[in-house]
């Protein structure tokens, strides 16, 4: 239930599902992390700074009123895009990719950031536009959506691009894009992926799809991983061999244990029990989320809850799916589990910005 | 304001395509959690065994192979620890650049090059280890030590050479040991019930069997069995920790009836000559003496030798690998003539008064051909006995024409001829004992008469290995009561009662064996020179192996200029008499006389089994 504290003149605004999901979520996550990072404590304090700050980032993000995001909105993703221009000059290189900016106390993700933002912008730009969207809107949405992917793609980072094309893109279907619309962009996508695969690709990219797509090829090259987090998965069994007990995970067979495949330690360490308990928190929030949009008081703020729950879902599916086998290797966070600041904070960020949305009465309507 | 219709067609329109995606996101939240549980659960074991490899290694710990003694106790092959540079050849990747590396810390000699060149390909493709240098010293071992890690597929690990203590003595009896083919140690791993794995090649040596010899026909004793190591491994294959140890279970060792001293004297004697010793113990029927003359190196076949020296053995023209001993044919000639004798006796054609007038020469009845015997003029008038003493032809010519063939054949198969009389020789040949038969069926021809004329002086078609004609001795000796031979003690040998089927009267095998002593101690005696070269009595016969048919002593004269045209000599010998210990059997190939050439061989072994 959504809920108003009154302390007299002054509102809190709470939503204690989603703020007691996400705290089990994230102590959870410090708790696999310290399995995961080999019983690194210096890693698992760090995260713990950041599950702790980014906790309170939610509650106060949580407490404007969605007409100040509304307002605002322009503003954030102009600050959003500021940080990854900086990214893309005093970026740090690492493996070919530039994609963070150091920042002395943090290395920030700058993309995770527009992820974010963007929903929120065109949520608001779409607030007085005449619905089912016309054919100009879309238009000008599709060009800043293709712009801010083009960015992201460029840095490169194919993983989180894709993730804010998407954002983008719920919020657009959402706001009513018409069925031939997609129908035709779906179209001329299909036709232009040889040329895409051709020049939008690095090839280490296209080696990570093309072991996906044959993993039996090279068992000890591109698709060893793959094949070791299926292994640390599917030895987990039902119960798991037992916390700090994955061999997967500790003799090092399975590879970035403490982001992207953390979720195949706990499966290796918690087994199927594990696995579903964790995944039920995650299905509870997005229930949550699905509930809170339905009765979210106006079109912002219907468009935000929808568009940045989504975007957690897609992070959330594509992490399970690439960990599990079944799409290739792209580089994409467990949210609220996998070790790193930028996604972490992002997501209190967007759950802080949904819970504002879901718990402020419009005064003036109605 | 906007118009509360068109506001509720919107916000269902956001309902509609937000529950859409939900929908999409459900299935695939299914589909992944039913990708989980088939990982988790349907394929659990699969998956378990899978991490279980990942971090277990196993390591195969080689057993020590038996050793091999000699009746005396004294070790005649043994295992020399070495301390080997091993590498695991399908992980290195540039072998060019590997020899140029590790030749810069520890030298490596051509053949050694050679040989890391010829193998590597084969062991890589098995994933079988390499051996790049045996036996370190101290100061290798430590330049390796230190350097060790730009050498991540190479290691240092104790493996056993073997040794043979007397490497020239005993090379074709015990034979060597040698690297395993592919298909040889699948079948190995087999039988002690170990698994093909990847892990049990990895740094398991010792996949030595042996390949002639003893070492080959025993070598399922002296092997052993692996023992086995487990470690826990890291993604980088680190040995972190050992999870457990089975013990090798070390070969047994072998006690064979090889007498080194008796050994020695043959080999000595001999003297590189072409040829073979044989002696037996009669009691047990055991093999004391088994010798093949030239011989080669054990030592240098069983750990590696370079292929120059290989290829000269190989292309010697007296064939050292060849084992004379088990595998050479010979005709038995004069030899034979005691086993005829005893044929005419048991089939009641002869007696031991009846005598024939020997001109030197048996012409056969159906088609006048000459059948010439040794000495130009004949014996005279003689018995059985002087035909064996005197070894006249025209005698068993004569008595051989009045046999059945089939019969003869039977009596003598029962002698050893034609047949393995041996439990433990290494691949040893059963001579040829000719049959109509055999006759029709390998030479297109009818049996003649002359046929078994000639086998009457064990000549023509008939062949014996020397270990045959050894036990054709030991038969004698014995009086027919001889089981197959062997090289090692077996404990139940005195309880084999032995069924010989041969109705032959103690008093005749008696006149046989004086007939025998006759050949050395009678004036008139073919081997009477040996007489005082020993301190007591020996029964013989000697036989001289005619390879070029010749009318005249003048021919030979002319054929024996070709050293491969001459007569090989062979003698037969048991004793003391008249209660034989031991019996004897000696070829020279191309030594002329059986008597005076293959016959001091045969009493100086004799005179080391019995004189000590």
């Amino acid at each position: 239930m959504k809920k108003k504290l009154d302390f007299k003149n002054f509102s809190i605004y709470f939503d204690q599902y989603l703020f007691i999901a996400i705290t089990l979520l994230s102590v959870m996550g410090l708790f696999f992390l310290y399995s995961a990072s080999q019983e690194d404590i210096s890693t698992v304090a760090k995260q713990a700074v950041f599950v702790g700050f980014g906790l309170l980032l939610m509650f106060m993000v949580s407490q404007p009123d969605p007409d100040f995001y509304n307002t605002f909105s322009g503003l954030f993703l102009i600050f959003s895009l500021l940080l990854i221009f900086l990214t893309m000059i005093f970026g740090k290189e690492i493996n070919g990719a530039k994609r963070w900016l150091d920042l002395g106390f943090f290395t920030l993700q700058s993309s995770e950031i527009i992820k974010i933002s963007l929903p929120i912008f065109l949520s608001s730009y779409l607030y007085n536009k005449p619905l089912p969207i016309s054919t100009k809107h879309t238009f000008i949405t599709l060009i800043l959506i293709g712009f801010i992917f083009a960015i992201v793609a460029g840095q490169p980072d194919l993983g989180t691009s894709l993730v804010v094309f998407m954002s983008g893109g719920y919020v657009l279907f959402l706001a009513g894009l018409s069925w031939r619309f997609i129908g035709s962009a779906g179209a001329l996508f299909l036709l232009s992926l040889p040329f895409l695969w051709n020049n939008f690709l690095e090839p280490f990219q296209r080696q990570r799809v093309l072991t996906y797509l044959n993993p039996d090829a090279d068992p000890y090259g591109t698709a060893w991983n793959i094949t070791q987090s299926k292994i640390a998965i599917g030895s987990g069994g039902i119960n798991g061999k037992g916390y700090q007990e994955g061999s997967q995970a500790h003799l090092d067979f399975l590879p970035e244990t403490e982001t992207d495949f953390i979720f195949a330690v706990i499966a290796e360490e918690f087994g199927f029990i594990g696995v579903c308990i964790l995944l039920s928190v995650f299905f509870f929030i997005l229930i949550r989320c699905l509930y809170l949009a339905f009765n979210a008081r106006d079109r912002f703020c219907r468009l935000t809850i929808g568009g940045l729950s989504l975007v957690f879902a897609s992070t959330l599916f594509i992490n399970l799916a690439m960990v599990v086998g079944v799409v290739p290797v792209v580089g994409m966070p467990l949210p609220f589990i996998s070790k790193g600041g930028s996604s972490l904070l992002s997501f209190y960020l967007a759950f802080g910005i949904i819970i504002s949305m879901a718990t402020h009465k419009k005064l003036m309507q109605r | 304001m906007i118009d509360l219709n068109e506001r509720h067609i919107e916000k269902k329109s956001f309902f509609n395509r937000l529950l859409l995606i939900y929908f999409f996101f459900g299935f695939l939240f299914f589909f992944l959690i039913s990708k989980t549980y088939s990982l988790q659960i349907s394929s659990y074991s699969d998956y378990e065994l899978a991490a279980l490899k990942n971090k277990t290694k196993e390591v195969l710990v080689q057993p020590v192979r038996g050793i091999i003694y000699d009746r005396n106790g004294n070790i005649l092959v043994n295992n020399v620890p070495t301390y080997d540079l091993i590498i695991q050849p399908s992980k290195v990747k540039n072998l060019d650049d590997f020899i140029i590396n590790i030749s810069k810390i520890i030298e490596l000699t051509e053949a050694e090059i050679e040989s890391i060149n010829k193998n590597f390909k084969n062991k890589a493709t098995y994933n079988r280890e390499l051996t790049i240098k045996k036996n370190l010293s101290k100061e290798e071992i430590a330049k390796f030590e230190v350097r060790s890690f730009r050498f991540q597929n190479a290691f240092i690990d104790v493996r056993y050479s073997r040794e043979s203590k007397y490497p020239f003595l005993f090379s074709h009896a015990l034979g060597y040991v040698g690297g395993v083919s592919n298909d040889k140690v699948l079948s190995i791993l087999k039988n002690q019930k170990l698994k093909q794995s990847e892990t049990n090649f990895k740094y398991s040596g010792g996949f030595i069997a042996g390949k002639t010899g003893l070492e080959n026909i025993y070598d399922s004793v002296l092997r052993g069995s692996f023992g086995k190591r487990i470690f826990e491994v890291d993604a980088k294959g680190r040995f972190l920790k050992e999870l457990s140890f089975d013990e090798p279970i070390n070969g047994k060792n072998i006690f064979t009836n090889l007498d080194l001293n008796a050994q020695k004297i043959a080999f000595e004697q001999m003297d590189n000559r072409r040829g073979a010793v044989v002696a037996l113990e009669l009691r047990s029927g055991s093999i004391v003496t088994y010798l093949s003359t030239p011989t080669f190196n054990v030592n240098g076949l069983s750990n590696g030798m370079s292929s120059l020296e290989f290829n000269k053995l190989i292309n010697d023209v007296n064939k050292p690998f060849f084992d004379r001993a088990g595998q050479g044919r010979y005709s038995p000639a004069s030899t034979i003539k005691p086993a005829i004798a005893l044929f005419g006796i048991e089939e009641k054609i002869v007696d031991w008064n009846f005598t024939l007038k020997d001109p030197g020469y048996f012409v056969l009845p159906e088609d006048q051909r000459v059948y010439r015997g040794w000495k130009k003029g004949g014996h005279g008038t003689i018995d059985m006995r002087s035909a064996i003493v005197e070894s006249s032809n025209t005698f068993f010519f004569s008595l051989a024409y009045k046999s059945d063939i089939n019969n003869l054949i039977s009596h003598l198969s029962k002698f050893g001829f034609g047949r393995n009389v041996c439990k433990d020789c290494f691949n040893p040949d059963s001579g040829l004992l000719p049959t109509p038969e055999w006759k029709m069926n390998n030479l297109n021809f009818g049996w003649f008469k002359g046929d078994t004329v000639n086998l009457g002086v064990g000549q023509g078609y008939m062949s014996a290995t020397p270990v045959q004609l050894a036990y054709y001795s030991a038969f004698i000796a014995k009086k027919g009561n001889l089981q197959e031979l062997s090289f090692v003690k077996y404990d139940d040998t005195s309880d084999t009662t032995f069924i010989n089927n041969l109705s032959i009267d103690d008093s005749d095998w008696n006149k046989i064996h004086s007939s025998m002593i006759g050949v050395i101690e009678d004036p008139k005696g073919t081997a009477k020179r040996l007489k005082p070269l020993k301190s007591y009595v020996v029964a013989a016969k000697s036989g001289t192996v005619e390879l070029v048919s010749t009318e005249t002593k003048e021919d030979y004269k002319l054929v024996r200029q070709n050293i491969g045209n001459r007569d090989h000599a062979i003698i037969v010998a048991f004793g003391p008499m008249p209660n034989p210990e031991y019996a004897v059997s000696v070829v020279i190939e191309n030594g002329e006389s059986g008597g005076s050439v293959a016959g001091p061989v045969a009493i100086a072994v004799l005179n080391e089994l019995i004189n000590k």
